[in-house]
């Protein structure tokens, strides 16, 4: 009979790097495809009508205003009722892309409407088409207003990708409470993963307030 | 699609839902007031020239802001449960949410006060106002508005992190439908009334707010 | 190349097989692979062992069962709750789960016959004396979410008008452990055979097992989609040949250190 319970053990790190290196991939790919999809609807946010703008407000608000842990467990559910199982990985990657989209849509709209009309009419007026006047002013001046609120919106997409471990992904959080069950030490496991989350938080946090000061003045 | 829907058995559950979302209202709300008063207590440590005072403030405020909250849960009730320190589900649900509201809530408290000039205390004392008439009257009034918002999007933000009581066996919303549809196995059924129910709850808040904001600031919101 | 041609032949075989009426049994087969969902934290039906990797009672059952079928197997950790989304989502083909073959549950999923009994007990600290269930008044007890014995302990409770004050859920079995071991429940609602197994490691050597649930057996079956007849009933006949062929036996040997009780095997034989 095998034992139940055996200390950490250096035979560990393979299982615990796998966690790492799984809430990195997964944070990477929900941040570049939730501002890729937030920068084209927070763009059409700021163009559009009313009536387009309700639309698309409404759908941003339910992924707003239902905790990430429900909308994975019923995506994942769902698609497979619906026959198309997904991997965790790829159920995972969906919803938090698509809630990382929610609230970086609100970020870039913030940006787009913070350049002023006067400005946009300049433009025009110096001989500038629409997309150069889009390209040129609307985009690179909103862009560095919101970068402080990407950075925030990112860093908490990368604390938030710890609840993809309910519909079974490997990250960190969910190899190390494998971990604890077999060596019942969790005080040293979850202190070590504290640490993980911090050291990749916190110097990033830090230089996001730092752009932020520096742009006020 | 081969997956029948049976709502009956949501239905007859529903005293338990509803029971479950006063539950995660409960928890929220008194995880904002305690982290707003402990919020403020940690801004003023934070401004205090007492080198103690202030470093304690900023590793709390830190270690909130740059760790998940999963991982602060499963801490406080199983990390400080390796000191012999025992909390219920709810206390560490409850305490780990408090942690992290006073930790955002500082810096919104003191950005809040630093963005007010000193010369409006200053103005307000040559116009013959006490100390206490001119923060009644006239700073207190201007942070309220610059952090009502902020602090909105706080509240609401502890309502949908309260669903993490799931992964400690707490009987709030997400912990009861999760308890209801293992002896019924429908899930999604019942993850999806959850969801309708987090949504009006947050909605509510929202409303609510936006009604007292009017009331607070007259309409210059 | 020739595996990217190997893989468009595989599509092909795939999509001929999906239009005509495949399955599961079907799928199973020309995919190659069982997807087999386990409880990994409710030792000895499942759990990790000092490699990481999975092990168990349930474990061995999804190897016999890709050995019948000649597939490979691919073991997937379920915690309790997961075992019907991972089904309905068709992540795992069938679940070898220890799940409790309610009838409520069985509007929802299928049921093969049961292939294993439990018992449910009492663990305590040996500080506690409980000599029978009315014992537990007073304590703080605990229990995994959503498991049928925290549904038998509450009603219980509510039957004996305990309230339900001292009663504490957890996430999970291991995570129950994890929390009598640390002292926040005074004692925990478990099957016999987790218990047995935890008593025999040094971490649990103060502890002891108590009184059983009264008046209740834990039958559980293997559990598949409702619709898929066909498959659960060969999952039926691979569970006669596990007793009939000694593998039944095998891996209760392996596991818990001694021959299966002749009256578990009677009474799994008469499918009871």
């Amino acid at each position: 009979m095998n034992s139940l319970f055996t200390p950490l053990s250096w035979s560990d790190s393979g299982l615990i790097l796998t966690g790492v290196w799984n809430t990195i991939i997964i944070s990477v790919v929900a941040i570049v495809v939730g501002t890729v999809l937030g920068l084209i609807v927070g763009f059409l946010r700021a163009e559009s009508n009313k009536a387009v703008n309700v639309l698309f407000g409404s759908v941003l608000d339910v992924l707003r205003s239902v905790p990430l842990i429900i909308q994975l467990i019923l995506f994942s559910t769902f698609v497979g009722a619906m026959g198309n199982p997904l991997a965790p990985f790829v159920a995972g990657s969906i919803v938090l892309s698509l809630y990382t989209m929610a609230f970086m849509s609100e970020v870039f709209r913030s940006g787009f409407e913070s350049v002023s009309p006067s400005m946009q009419i300049a433009a025009r007026s110096l001989g500038m088409t629409k997309w150069q006047t889009i390209y040129h002013i609307r985009l690179p001046i909103g862009l560095r207003a919101v970068f402080p609120s990407w950075l925030g919106v990112s860093l908490s997409v990368i604390k938030d990708s710890a609840l993809v471990s309910v519909i079974g992904y490997m990250e960190l959080l969910r190899t190390s409470e494998q971990l604890i069950s077999r060596t019942q030490q969790p005080l040293e496991i979850l202190i070590g993963v504290g640490i993980f989350y911090f050291i990749i938080s916190y110097p990033l946090s830090h230089y996001g307030r730092y752009v932020e000061r520096k742009m006020a003045i | 699609m081969d997956y029948e829907f049976h709502w009956n058995v949501v239905f007859q559950n529903m005293p338990q839902l509803l029971n479950g979302a006063f539950v995660t209202l409960h928890v929220s709300v008194l995880a904002m007031l305690l982290g707003v008063v402990i919020a403020i207590l940690l801004a003023i440590a934070k401004m205090n020239n007492t080198k103690f005072f202030s470093q304690v403030a900023t590793v709390w405020v830190e270690i909130a802001r740059n760790t998940p909250a999963l991982f602060q849960i499963y801490m406080a009730y199983f990390g400080l449960g390796a000191f012999g320190i025992h909390l219920s589900p709810y206390v560490a649900v409850l305490s780990a949410l408090v942690f992290i509201n006073a930790g955002y809530l500082t810096e919104t408290f003191r950005g809040g006060f630093q963005s007010i000039p000193s010369t409006q205390y200053s103005a307000s004392k040559s116009l013959g106002m006490t100390s206490i008439q001119s923060y009644r009257y006239i700073i207190l009034p201007q942070m309220l508005r610059r952090i009502y918002h902020p602090m909105t999007n706080q509240f609401v933000w502890s309502i949908l992190m309260s669903s993490l009581g799931i992964l400690v066996g707490m009987s709030e919303l997400s912990g009861t439908t999760q308890r209801l549809q293992s002896l019924s196995f429908r899930t999604l059924e019942f993850f999806i009334v959850a969801a309708v129910m987090y949504f009006v709850i947050t909605k509510l808040v929202l409303f609510g707010s936006s009604l007292l904001a009017r009331r607070l600031f007259k309409g210059e919101i | 190349m020739i595996r990217k041609l190997a893989t468009l032949v595989f599509a092909c075989a795939a999509f001929t097989s999906v239009s005509a009426t495949a399955d599961q049994l079907d799928t199973v087969i020309q995919r190659g692979t069982l997807n087999c969902g386990v409880v990994l934290d409710f030792p000895p039906m499942g759990y990790f062992d000092e490699n990481n990797e999975p092990a168990g009672f349930d474990v061995d059952y999804c190897n016999d069962l890709g050995e019948a079928l000649g597939v490979d197997v691919n073991v997937l950790n379920l915690t309790w709750g997961d075992r019907i989304p991972s089904l309905i989502s068709g992540k795992t083909d069938v679940v070898i789960g220890s799940t409790s073959d309610t009838l409520e549950r069985a509007k929802t999923v299928g049921f093969t016959y049961p292939y294993f009994v439990f018992k449910f007990q009492v663990i305590s600290h040996e500080d506690k004396s409980i000599k029978s269930f009315a014992d537990l008044k007073d304590l703080k007890v605990g229990a995994a979410l959503g498991t049928t014995y925290e549904t038998e302990y509450l009603a219980y409770a509510d039957k004996m008008g305990w309230g339900r004050d001292n009663y504490t859920s957890f996430k999970s079995e291991n995570d129950a452990f994890l929390g009598l071991y640390q002292g926040k429940v005074d004692a925990i609602i478990s099957t016999n055979t987790n218990i047995a197994t935890k008593l025999r490691s040094e971490e649990f050597e103060d502890f002891v097992a108590g009184p059983y649930v009264p008046n209740y057996d834990d039958v559980v079956g293997i559990i598949a989609k409702r619709d898929e007849v066909a498959w659960i009933n060969y999952l039926n006949l691979f569970l006669i040949h596990q007793i009939r062929d000694g593998n039944m036996n095998k891996a209760y040997n392996k596991h818990f250190g001694v021959d299966a009780p002749a009256e578990l095997i009677q009474s799994l034989r008469d499918n009871k």
